[in-house]
Protein backbone atom coordinates (compact mmCIF):
# COMPACT_ATOMS: atom_id res chain seq x y z
CA UNK A 1 0.00 0.00 0.00
CA UNK A 2 2.63 2.66 1.25
CA UNK A 3 5.27 1.06 -0.78
CA UNK A 4 4.39 2.21 -4.01
CA UNK A 5 3.76 5.84 -2.73
CA UNK A 6 6.86 5.81 -0.57
CA UNK A 7 9.17 4.67 -3.75
CA UNK A 8 7.75 7.40 -6.13
CA UNK A 9 10.61 9.51 -5.03
CA UNK A 10 13.50 6.94 -5.46
CA UNK A 11 11.88 5.98 -8.60
CA UNK A 12 12.09 9.35 -10.19
CA UNK A 13 15.35 9.98 -8.57
CA UNK A 14 17.00 7.29 -10.35
CA UNK A 15 15.04 8.07 -13.87
CA UNK A 16 16.68 11.44 -13.41
CA UNK A 17 20.41 10.47 -12.55
CA UNK A 18 20.13 8.35 -15.80
CA UNK A 19 18.88 11.21 -17.98
CA UNK A 20 21.44 13.13 -16.50
CA UNK A 21 24.33 10.09 -17.09
CA UNK A 22 23.05 10.28 -20.92
CA UNK A 23 23.39 14.17 -21.38
CA UNK A 24 26.74 14.37 -19.69
CA UNK A 25 28.18 11.56 -22.41
CA UNK A 26 26.28 13.53 -25.23
CA UNK A 27 27.06 16.93 -24.18
CA UNK A 28 30.64 16.05 -23.44
CA UNK A 29 31.08 13.52 -26.57
CA UNK A 30 32.63 11.37 -24.10
CA UNK A 31 34.02 8.21 -25.67
CA UNK A 32 32.11 5.12 -25.15
CA UNK A 33 35.69 2.72 -24.18
CA UNK A 34 35.58 5.27 -21.38
CA UNK A 35 32.07 5.70 -20.50
CA UNK A 36 29.77 5.10 -22.22
CA UNK A 37 26.07 6.23 -22.02
CA UNK A 38 23.09 4.62 -20.92
CA UNK A 39 21.71 3.78 -24.02
CA UNK A 40 25.05 1.84 -25.14
CA UNK A 41 24.83 -0.45 -22.05
CA UNK A 42 20.97 -1.30 -23.06
CA UNK A 43 22.56 -2.03 -26.53
CA UNK A 44 24.94 -4.27 -25.00
CA UNK A 45 22.30 -5.86 -22.61
CA UNK A 46 20.44 -6.96 -25.65
CA UNK A 47 23.56 -7.76 -27.85
CA UNK A 48 25.30 -9.57 -25.00
CA UNK A 49 22.32 -11.41 -23.47
CA UNK A 50 24.00 -14.64 -24.16
CA UNK A 51 26.94 -14.15 -22.92
CA UNK A 52 25.63 -12.53 -19.68
CA UNK A 53 23.00 -15.11 -18.98
CA UNK A 54 25.81 -17.97 -19.11
CA UNK A 55 28.27 -16.20 -16.82
CA UNK A 56 25.39 -15.48 -14.49
CA UNK A 57 24.39 -18.78 -13.46
CA UNK A 58 28.05 -19.81 -11.81
CA UNK A 59 28.42 -16.71 -10.07
CA UNK A 60 24.92 -16.95 -8.88
CA UNK A 61 25.76 -20.39 -7.26
CA UNK A 62 29.10 -19.35 -5.63
CA UNK A 63 27.27 -16.93 -3.83
CA UNK A 64 24.61 -18.74 -3.07
CA UNK A 65 26.91 -21.71 -2.11
CA UNK A 66 29.19 -19.90 -0.12
CA UNK A 67 26.12 -17.99 1.69
CA UNK A 68 24.75 -21.13 2.95
CA UNK A 69 28.21 -22.62 3.70
CA UNK A 70 29.38 -19.51 5.50
CA UNK A 71 26.25 -18.73 6.99
CA UNK A 72 26.16 -22.16 8.56
CA UNK A 73 29.25 -23.05 9.73
CA UNK A 74 29.07 -19.28 11.76
CA UNK A 75 25.97 -20.47 12.95
CA UNK A 76 26.98 -23.76 14.03
CA UNK A 77 30.10 -22.39 15.92
CA UNK A 78 28.15 -19.39 17.38
CA UNK A 79 25.95 -22.38 19.23
CA UNK A 80 29.13 -24.05 20.41
CA UNK A 81 30.94 -20.96 21.35
CA UNK A 82 27.96 -19.98 23.80
CA UNK A 83 27.40 -23.23 25.23
CA UNK A 84 31.34 -23.99 25.61
CA UNK A 85 33.03 -21.20 27.22
CA UNK A 86 36.14 -22.57 26.29
CA UNK A 87 35.61 -23.00 22.81
CA UNK A 88 34.58 -19.10 22.49
CA UNK A 89 38.17 -18.43 24.49
CA UNK A 90 40.05 -20.34 21.93
CA UNK A 91 38.48 -20.17 18.71
CA UNK A 92 37.28 -16.17 18.83
CA UNK A 93 40.28 -14.59 18.72
CA UNK A 94 41.32 -16.88 15.62
CA UNK A 95 38.28 -16.11 13.99
CA UNK A 96 38.91 -12.21 14.47
CA UNK A 97 42.16 -12.62 13.35
CA UNK A 98 41.05 -14.40 9.85
CA UNK A 99 38.95 -11.59 9.29
CA UNK A 100 41.25 -9.06 9.53
CA UNK A 101 43.14 -10.35 6.93
CA UNK A 102 41.84 -8.58 3.28
CA UNK A 103 39.68 -11.54 1.51
CA UNK A 104 41.57 -10.25 -1.75
CA UNK A 105 44.59 -11.62 -0.27
CA UNK A 106 43.37 -15.09 0.72
CA UNK A 107 41.88 -14.90 -2.80
CA UNK A 108 44.93 -16.04 -4.37
CA UNK A 109 46.31 -18.22 -1.84
CA UNK A 110 42.50 -20.33 -2.14
CA UNK A 111 43.01 -20.43 -5.79
CA UNK A 112 46.79 -21.83 -5.45
CA UNK A 113 45.29 -24.70 -3.34
CA UNK A 114 42.21 -25.68 -5.32
CA UNK A 115 43.06 -24.57 -8.60
CA UNK A 116 40.45 -22.94 -11.21
CA UNK A 117 37.28 -24.57 -10.38
CA UNK A 118 33.84 -23.74 -7.90
CA UNK A 119 35.28 -24.74 -5.19
CA UNK A 120 37.99 -21.04 -3.85
CA UNK A 121 34.84 -19.16 -4.85
CA UNK A 122 32.41 -20.72 -2.82
CA UNK A 123 35.06 -20.94 0.17
CA UNK A 124 36.08 -17.43 -0.33
CA UNK A 125 32.19 -16.45 -1.08
CA UNK A 126 31.78 -18.03 2.24
CA UNK A 127 34.66 -16.64 4.43
CA UNK A 128 33.07 -13.14 3.76
CA UNK A 129 29.86 -14.02 4.84
CA UNK A 130 31.08 -15.87 7.81
CA UNK A 131 31.95 -12.77 10.50
CA UNK A 132 29.54 -10.62 10.92
CA UNK A 133 27.07 -14.07 11.10
CA UNK A 134 29.32 -15.77 13.77
CA UNK A 135 29.69 -12.09 15.50
CA UNK A 136 26.18 -10.99 15.41
CA UNK A 137 24.95 -15.05 16.45
CA UNK A 138 26.46 -14.96 19.22
CA UNK A 139 25.40 -11.64 20.78
CA UNK A 140 21.95 -12.94 19.88
CA UNK A 141 21.79 -16.12 21.95
CA UNK A 142 23.43 -14.08 24.77
CA UNK A 143 20.66 -11.93 24.63
CA UNK A 144 18.34 -13.06 26.87
CA UNK A 145 17.77 -11.35 29.99
CA UNK A 146 18.64 -12.68 33.26
CA UNK A 147 14.61 -12.58 34.74
CA UNK A 148 13.75 -14.76 31.39
CA UNK A 149 16.45 -17.29 32.58
CA UNK A 150 14.87 -17.26 36.08
CA UNK A 151 11.37 -17.48 34.75
CA UNK A 152 12.16 -21.14 32.45
CA UNK A 153 14.44 -22.30 35.80
CA UNK A 154 11.32 -21.32 37.94
CA UNK A 155 9.00 -23.38 35.22
CA UNK A 156 11.79 -26.03 35.42
CA UNK A 157 12.53 -25.82 31.68
CA UNK A 158 15.71 -28.03 30.23
CA UNK A 159 18.58 -26.76 28.80
CA UNK A 160 17.27 -27.90 25.28
CA UNK A 161 13.92 -26.16 25.80
CA UNK A 162 15.72 -22.89 27.51
CA UNK A 163 17.87 -23.38 23.40
CA UNK A 164 14.45 -23.60 21.36
CA UNK A 165 12.10 -21.84 23.13
CA UNK A 166 13.75 -18.74 24.22
CA UNK A 167 17.85 -18.71 23.11
CA UNK A 168 17.17 -19.38 19.24
CA UNK A 169 13.97 -16.78 19.05
CA UNK A 170 15.96 -14.20 20.83
CA UNK A 171 19.01 -14.44 18.50
CA UNK A 172 16.49 -13.83 15.33
CA UNK A 173 16.94 -10.34 14.55
CA UNK A 174 20.56 -10.30 15.29
CA UNK A 175 20.92 -13.47 13.04
CA UNK A 176 19.18 -12.02 10.28
CA UNK A 177 20.70 -7.95 10.32
CA UNK A 178 24.15 -9.95 9.33
CA UNK A 179 22.24 -12.33 6.69
CA UNK A 180 21.55 -9.00 5.00
CA UNK A 181 25.25 -7.75 5.16
CA UNK A 182 25.98 -11.36 3.94
CA UNK A 183 23.87 -11.09 0.97
CA UNK A 184 25.30 -8.74 -0.48
CA UNK A 185 29.16 -9.75 0.38
CA UNK A 186 28.70 -13.12 -0.73
CA UNK A 187 28.73 -11.71 -4.37
CA UNK A 188 31.58 -9.40 -3.77
CA UNK A 189 33.17 -12.48 -2.95
CA UNK A 190 32.38 -14.94 -5.79
CA UNK A 191 33.17 -12.22 -7.93
CA UNK A 192 36.63 -11.14 -5.97
CA UNK A 193 37.68 -14.91 -6.31
CA UNK A 194 36.64 -15.04 -10.22
CA UNK A 195 39.20 -11.80 -11.17
CA UNK A 196 41.99 -14.17 -9.23
CA UNK A 197 41.84 -17.07 -11.91
CA UNK A 198 39.08 -17.77 -13.78
CA UNK A 199 37.42 -18.16 -17.27
CA UNK A 200 33.77 -18.20 -15.93
CA UNK A 201 31.37 -15.78 -14.06
CA UNK A 202 30.33 -12.02 -14.14
CA UNK A 203 33.96 -11.31 -12.33
CA UNK A 204 35.82 -13.30 -15.09
CA UNK A 205 33.52 -11.26 -17.63
CA UNK A 206 34.48 -7.68 -15.78
CA UNK A 207 38.24 -8.58 -15.81
CA UNK A 208 37.51 -9.77 -20.13
CA UNK A 209 35.42 -6.37 -21.22
CA UNK A 210 38.12 -4.01 -19.38
CA UNK A 211 41.37 -5.45 -21.26
CA UNK A 212 39.09 -5.33 -24.20
CA UNK A 213 37.78 -1.92 -23.59
CA UNK A 214 33.96 -3.09 -24.17
CA UNK A 215 32.95 -0.85 -21.48
CA UNK A 216 29.05 -1.24 -22.94
CA UNK A 217 29.65 -4.84 -22.13
CA UNK A 218 32.03 -4.19 -18.58
CA UNK A 219 28.73 -1.72 -17.47
CA UNK A 220 26.29 -4.52 -18.10
CA UNK A 221 28.09 -7.05 -16.40
CA UNK A 222 28.19 -4.68 -13.11
CA UNK A 223 24.62 -4.09 -13.27
CA UNK A 224 23.79 -7.41 -13.57
CA UNK A 225 26.07 -8.44 -10.74
CA UNK A 226 24.51 -5.71 -8.38
CA UNK A 227 20.57 -7.21 -9.60
CA UNK A 228 22.22 -10.51 -8.37
CA UNK A 229 22.68 -9.00 -4.86
CA UNK A 230 19.81 -7.27 -4.67
CA UNK A 231 17.90 -10.27 -5.55
CA UNK A 232 19.71 -12.29 -2.66
CA UNK A 233 19.11 -9.31 -0.64
CA UNK A 234 15.28 -9.15 -1.24
CA UNK A 235 15.29 -13.23 -0.89
CA UNK A 236 16.41 -12.77 3.01
CA UNK A 237 14.44 -9.51 3.54
CA UNK A 238 11.46 -11.27 2.37
CA UNK A 239 12.07 -14.33 4.88
CA UNK A 240 13.05 -11.96 7.70
CA UNK A 241 9.63 -10.56 7.11
CA UNK A 242 7.95 -13.77 7.63
CA UNK A 243 9.57 -15.13 10.62
CA UNK A 244 10.33 -12.53 12.46
CA UNK A 245 7.24 -10.46 13.75
CA UNK A 246 8.30 -8.86 16.67
CA UNK A 247 11.11 -5.75 17.01
CA UNK A 248 13.68 -6.43 18.73
CA UNK A 249 15.06 -2.77 19.83
CA UNK A 250 18.86 -3.58 20.99
CA UNK A 251 19.55 -4.82 17.00
CA UNK A 252 21.57 -2.53 15.13
CA UNK B 1 -11.53 -12.36 60.32
CA UNK B 2 -9.92 -14.61 58.08
CA UNK B 3 -6.54 -14.27 60.46
CA UNK B 4 -9.17 -15.63 63.16
CA UNK B 5 -9.03 -18.97 61.61
CA UNK B 6 -5.08 -19.04 60.29
CA UNK B 7 -4.36 -21.97 62.92
CA UNK B 8 -6.89 -24.36 61.68
CA UNK B 9 -5.17 -23.67 57.94
CA UNK B 10 -2.34 -25.75 56.77
CA UNK B 11 1.01 -24.24 56.23
CA UNK B 12 1.60 -23.00 52.63
CA UNK B 13 5.16 -22.10 53.23
CA UNK B 14 7.00 -22.74 56.38
CA UNK B 15 11.14 -21.49 56.76
CA UNK B 16 12.71 -21.96 60.29
CA UNK B 17 15.94 -20.65 60.83
CA UNK B 18 16.74 -19.80 57.79
CA UNK B 19 20.63 -18.84 56.66
CA UNK B 20 21.43 -17.81 53.12
CA UNK B 21 24.77 -16.48 52.39
CA UNK B 22 26.68 -15.27 48.84
CA UNK B 23 29.88 -15.85 48.18
CA UNK B 24 32.44 -18.15 50.30
CA UNK B 25 35.23 -17.70 53.23
CA UNK B 26 35.84 -14.26 54.09
CA UNK B 27 34.06 -12.73 51.32
CA UNK B 28 30.80 -14.45 52.42
CA UNK B 29 27.92 -12.13 52.76
CA UNK B 30 25.01 -12.81 54.95
CA UNK B 31 21.60 -11.88 53.12
CA UNK B 32 19.40 -13.49 55.41
CA UNK B 33 19.72 -14.38 58.98
CA UNK B 34 17.63 -16.96 61.52
CA UNK B 35 14.72 -16.43 59.16
CA UNK B 36 11.61 -18.15 60.71
CA UNK B 37 7.92 -17.58 59.61
CA UNK B 38 5.14 -19.60 58.32
CA UNK B 39 2.31 -18.60 56.25
CA UNK B 40 -0.60 -20.67 56.02
CA UNK B 41 -2.38 -21.60 52.86
CA UNK B 42 -4.49 -19.23 51.05
CA UNK B 43 -3.32 -15.82 52.99
CA UNK B 44 -1.66 -12.79 51.57
CA UNK B 45 1.44 -12.16 52.96
CA UNK B 46 3.23 -8.49 51.92
CA UNK B 47 7.04 -8.60 52.85
CA UNK B 48 8.61 -4.88 53.12
CA UNK B 49 11.82 -3.69 54.32
CA UNK B 50 15.16 -1.22 53.58
CA UNK B 51 16.65 -2.06 50.19
CA UNK B 52 19.65 -5.11 51.13
CA UNK B 53 16.90 -6.37 53.85
CA UNK B 54 16.80 -9.69 51.57
CA UNK B 55 13.47 -9.56 51.01
CA UNK B 56 13.57 -10.47 47.13
CA UNK B 57 16.28 -13.07 48.39
CA UNK B 58 14.11 -14.55 50.72
CA UNK B 59 11.64 -14.89 47.74
CA UNK B 60 13.88 -16.46 45.92
CA UNK B 61 14.91 -18.92 47.93
CA UNK B 62 11.60 -19.59 48.43
CA UNK B 63 11.49 -20.43 44.50
CA UNK B 64 14.46 -22.70 44.38
CA UNK B 65 16.46 -19.52 42.94
CA UNK B 66 18.46 -19.17 45.65
CA UNK B 67 20.33 -21.88 47.51
CA UNK B 68 19.47 -22.30 51.24
CA UNK B 69 22.61 -22.07 53.42
CA UNK B 70 21.00 -23.56 56.96
CA UNK B 71 17.99 -24.11 58.10
CA UNK B 72 14.72 -25.36 56.90
CA UNK B 73 12.30 -23.98 54.23
CA UNK B 74 9.05 -26.45 52.70
CA UNK B 75 6.55 -25.90 50.39
CA UNK B 76 3.53 -27.26 51.33
CA UNK B 77 5.84 -29.92 52.87
CA UNK B 78 8.22 -30.35 50.07
CA UNK B 79 11.74 -28.88 49.42
CA UNK B 80 12.02 -25.94 47.26
CA UNK B 81 13.03 -27.91 44.39
CA UNK B 82 10.46 -30.65 44.58
CA UNK B 83 7.90 -27.86 44.88
CA UNK B 84 9.33 -26.45 41.72
CA UNK B 85 9.02 -29.69 40.03
CA UNK B 86 5.54 -29.95 41.03
CA UNK B 87 4.83 -26.60 39.79
CA UNK B 88 3.31 -25.86 43.27
CA UNK B 89 4.24 -22.15 43.02
CA UNK B 90 4.73 -19.20 40.58
CA UNK B 91 6.60 -16.20 40.21
CA UNK B 92 5.95 -12.87 38.89
CA UNK B 93 9.32 -10.53 38.54
CA UNK B 94 9.05 -7.00 38.55
CA UNK B 95 9.38 -6.99 34.23
CA UNK B 96 6.70 -8.93 33.04
CA UNK B 97 9.56 -11.14 30.97
CA UNK B 98 6.75 -11.84 28.55
CA UNK B 99 8.73 -13.32 25.09
CA UNK B 100 8.16 -10.97 22.80
CA UNK B 101 8.09 -13.44 19.93
CA UNK B 102 4.68 -14.54 21.22
CA UNK B 103 1.79 -13.37 21.34
CA UNK B 104 -0.04 -12.62 25.21
CA UNK B 105 -1.88 -16.18 24.52
CA UNK B 106 0.92 -17.66 24.04
CA UNK B 107 2.62 -16.52 26.41
CA UNK B 108 0.00 -17.83 29.04
CA UNK B 109 0.54 -21.46 27.05
CA UNK B 110 4.29 -21.44 27.91
CA UNK B 111 4.42 -23.52 30.72
CA UNK B 112 2.18 -26.14 29.18
CA UNK B 113 5.75 -26.56 27.15
CA UNK B 114 8.45 -26.87 29.27
CA UNK B 115 9.73 -28.49 32.33
CA UNK B 116 7.73 -31.78 31.17
CA UNK B 117 4.28 -29.08 30.66
CA UNK B 118 3.24 -31.38 34.24
CA UNK B 119 0.50 -30.00 36.56
CA UNK B 120 -3.08 -28.57 36.25
CA UNK B 121 -3.72 -27.00 33.20
CA UNK B 122 -6.13 -24.42 33.31
CA UNK B 123 -7.26 -22.41 30.58
CA UNK B 124 -5.58 -19.84 29.10
CA UNK B 125 -8.27 -17.67 26.97
CA UNK B 126 -10.40 -17.89 30.50
CA UNK B 127 -7.26 -16.54 32.40
CA UNK B 128 -6.83 -13.64 30.15
CA UNK B 129 -10.49 -12.73 30.87
CA UNK B 130 -9.81 -12.81 34.71
CA UNK B 131 -6.70 -10.46 34.38
CA UNK B 132 -9.07 -8.09 32.34
CA UNK B 133 -7.35 -8.80 28.93
CA UNK B 134 -10.29 -10.52 26.72
CA UNK B 135 -10.32 -9.56 23.33
CA UNK B 136 -6.50 -8.63 23.06
CA UNK B 137 -5.62 -12.64 23.05
CA UNK B 138 -3.32 -12.19 19.89
CA UNK B 139 -1.98 -9.15 20.83
CA UNK B 140 1.99 -9.05 20.86
CA UNK B 141 3.90 -7.89 23.94
CA UNK B 142 5.32 -4.80 22.25
CA UNK B 143 1.32 -3.91 21.35
CA UNK B 144 0.76 -3.70 25.03
CA UNK B 145 1.13 -1.35 27.83
CA UNK B 146 3.43 -2.41 31.01
CA UNK B 147 0.35 -2.82 32.49
CA UNK B 148 -1.22 -4.77 30.29
CA UNK B 149 1.97 -6.76 29.58
CA UNK B 150 1.79 -7.31 33.84
CA UNK B 151 -1.19 -8.75 33.56
CA UNK B 152 -0.38 -11.23 30.95
CA UNK B 153 2.30 -12.29 33.20
CA UNK B 154 -0.09 -12.61 36.28
CA UNK B 155 -1.82 -15.01 33.90
CA UNK B 156 1.22 -16.97 32.71
CA UNK B 157 1.76 -17.52 36.74
CA UNK B 158 -1.64 -18.92 36.99
CA UNK B 159 -1.58 -20.95 34.15
CA UNK B 160 -0.68 -23.76 36.54
CA UNK B 161 -3.00 -23.14 39.00
CA UNK B 162 -0.46 -23.02 41.56
CA UNK B 163 -0.74 -23.02 45.51
CA UNK B 164 1.17 -20.43 45.76
CA UNK B 165 2.01 -17.33 43.98
CA UNK B 166 5.82 -15.79 44.45
CA UNK B 167 5.62 -11.35 43.59
CA UNK B 168 8.70 -9.99 43.47
CA UNK B 169 7.79 -5.77 43.26
CA UNK B 170 5.29 -6.83 40.34
CA UNK B 171 4.04 -3.40 40.02
CA UNK B 172 7.10 -1.77 41.07
CA UNK B 173 7.82 -0.28 37.24
CA UNK B 174 4.02 1.19 37.10
CA UNK B 175 2.50 4.24 37.20
CA UNK B 176 0.76 5.02 40.44
CA UNK B 177 -2.81 4.85 38.54
CA UNK B 178 -2.43 1.66 37.08
CA UNK B 179 -0.72 0.37 40.24
CA UNK B 180 -3.22 1.04 41.76
CA UNK B 181 -5.86 -0.55 39.82
CA UNK B 182 -3.92 -3.92 39.72
CA UNK B 183 -3.90 -3.98 43.11
CA UNK B 184 -7.76 -4.11 43.51
CA UNK B 185 -7.96 -6.70 40.80
CA UNK B 186 -4.96 -8.42 42.56
CA UNK B 187 -6.77 -9.00 45.61
CA UNK B 188 -10.15 -9.99 43.58
CA UNK B 189 -8.04 -12.38 41.76
CA UNK B 190 -6.88 -14.07 45.36
CA UNK B 191 -10.40 -14.23 46.60
CA UNK B 192 -11.74 -16.00 43.34
CA UNK B 193 -8.65 -17.94 43.25
CA UNK B 194 -8.04 -19.22 46.81
CA UNK B 195 -3.91 -18.99 45.82
CA UNK B 196 -1.68 -17.96 48.61
CA UNK B 197 0.28 -15.10 47.83
CA UNK B 198 3.93 -13.95 48.84
CA UNK B 199 4.05 -9.71 47.60
CA UNK B 200 7.30 -8.44 47.69
CA UNK B 201 7.08 -4.87 47.53
CA UNK B 202 8.28 -1.63 48.92
CA UNK B 203 5.80 0.29 49.40
CA UNK B 204 3.98 1.03 52.90
CA UNK B 205 0.55 1.44 51.39
CA UNK B 206 0.65 -1.22 48.99
CA UNK B 207 1.89 -3.62 51.79
CA UNK B 208 -1.01 -2.86 53.66
CA UNK B 209 -3.70 -2.49 51.31
CA UNK B 210 -3.00 -5.64 50.01
CA UNK B 211 -1.90 -7.66 52.97
CA UNK B 212 -3.66 -9.95 55.24
CA UNK B 213 -0.35 -9.77 57.24
CA UNK B 214 2.54 -7.68 56.73
CA UNK B 215 6.49 -9.62 56.80
CA UNK B 216 9.00 -6.57 58.30
CA UNK B 217 12.16 -7.30 57.27
CA UNK B 218 15.48 -5.65 58.80
CA UNK B 219 18.63 -5.08 57.06
CA UNK B 220 22.50 -5.76 58.32
CA UNK B 221 22.16 -9.03 58.32
CA UNK B 222 18.25 -9.16 57.29
CA UNK B 223 16.38 -10.83 59.37
CA UNK B 224 12.47 -10.89 60.57
CA UNK B 225 11.98 -7.30 62.00
CA UNK B 226 7.92 -8.07 62.67
CA UNK B 227 5.06 -10.13 61.82
CA UNK B 228 1.87 -7.60 61.64
CA UNK B 229 -1.33 -8.58 61.22
CA UNK B 230 -3.53 -6.19 59.13
CA UNK B 231 -7.25 -6.33 60.65
CA UNK B 232 -8.71 -4.70 57.60
CA UNK B 233 -12.01 -6.31 56.58
CA UNK B 234 -12.18 -7.98 52.78
CA UNK B 235 -12.99 -7.49 50.24
CA UNK B 236 -10.63 -3.91 50.76
CA UNK B 237 -11.59 -1.40 47.48
CA UNK B 238 -9.41 1.57 47.32
CA UNK B 239 -11.04 3.93 49.27
CA UNK B 240 -10.22 2.31 52.92
CA UNK B 241 -6.15 4.03 52.28
CA UNK B 242 -8.40 6.78 53.44
CA UNK B 243 -9.50 5.31 57.38
CA UNK B 244 -7.89 5.85 60.08
CA UNK B 245 -7.32 2.53 60.76
CA UNK B 246 -5.34 2.10 57.51
CA UNK B 247 -3.25 5.52 58.50
CA UNK B 248 -2.26 4.24 61.65
CA UNK B 249 -1.34 0.75 60.79
CA UNK B 250 0.81 2.54 57.81
CA UNK B 251 2.19 4.94 60.70
CA UNK B 252 3.25 2.06 62.88
CA UNK B 253 4.90 0.82 59.63
CA UNK B 254 6.69 3.58 58.89
CA UNK B 255 8.16 3.79 62.00
CA UNK B 256 9.17 0.45 62.44
CA UNK B 257 11.30 0.79 59.10
CA UNK B 258 12.98 3.98 60.56
CA UNK B 259 14.54 1.44 62.96
CA UNK B 260 15.20 -1.02 60.55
Amino acid sequence: MSGLRGRTPAVIAAVGLICLWQLIVWAFSVPTYMAPGPVDVVIAFRESAGILWSNFWPTLYEALLGFICGNTIAILLAVWFVHKTTAERAFYPIAVFINTIPIIAVAPILVLIFGNGFAPKIIIAGLICFFPTLVNMVRGLKAVSPATLDLMRVLSASNGEVFWKVRIQSSLPFLFAALRIASTTCVIGAIVAEWIGSNFGLGALIIEATYNFRSPLLYATVFTAAMLAVAIFSTVSFAESRIVRWKAPEVH
Amino acid sequence: MTLDCAPARDLAVSIKDLDVKFGVGDNAVTALSGVSVNITEGSLVTMIGPSGCGKSTLLRAVADLVPISNGGLTVLGQSPSEARRQRYFSFVFQDATLLPWRTALDNVKLPFEVGGGGGIRADPGELLELVGLKGREHAWPDELSGGMRQRVAIARALATRPKVLLMDEPFGALDEITRDKLNEELLRIWRETGTTIIFVTHSIAEAVFLGESVLVLATNPGRVKEFLPVPLSHPRKLPVRDTLEFVEITGHLRRSLEEC
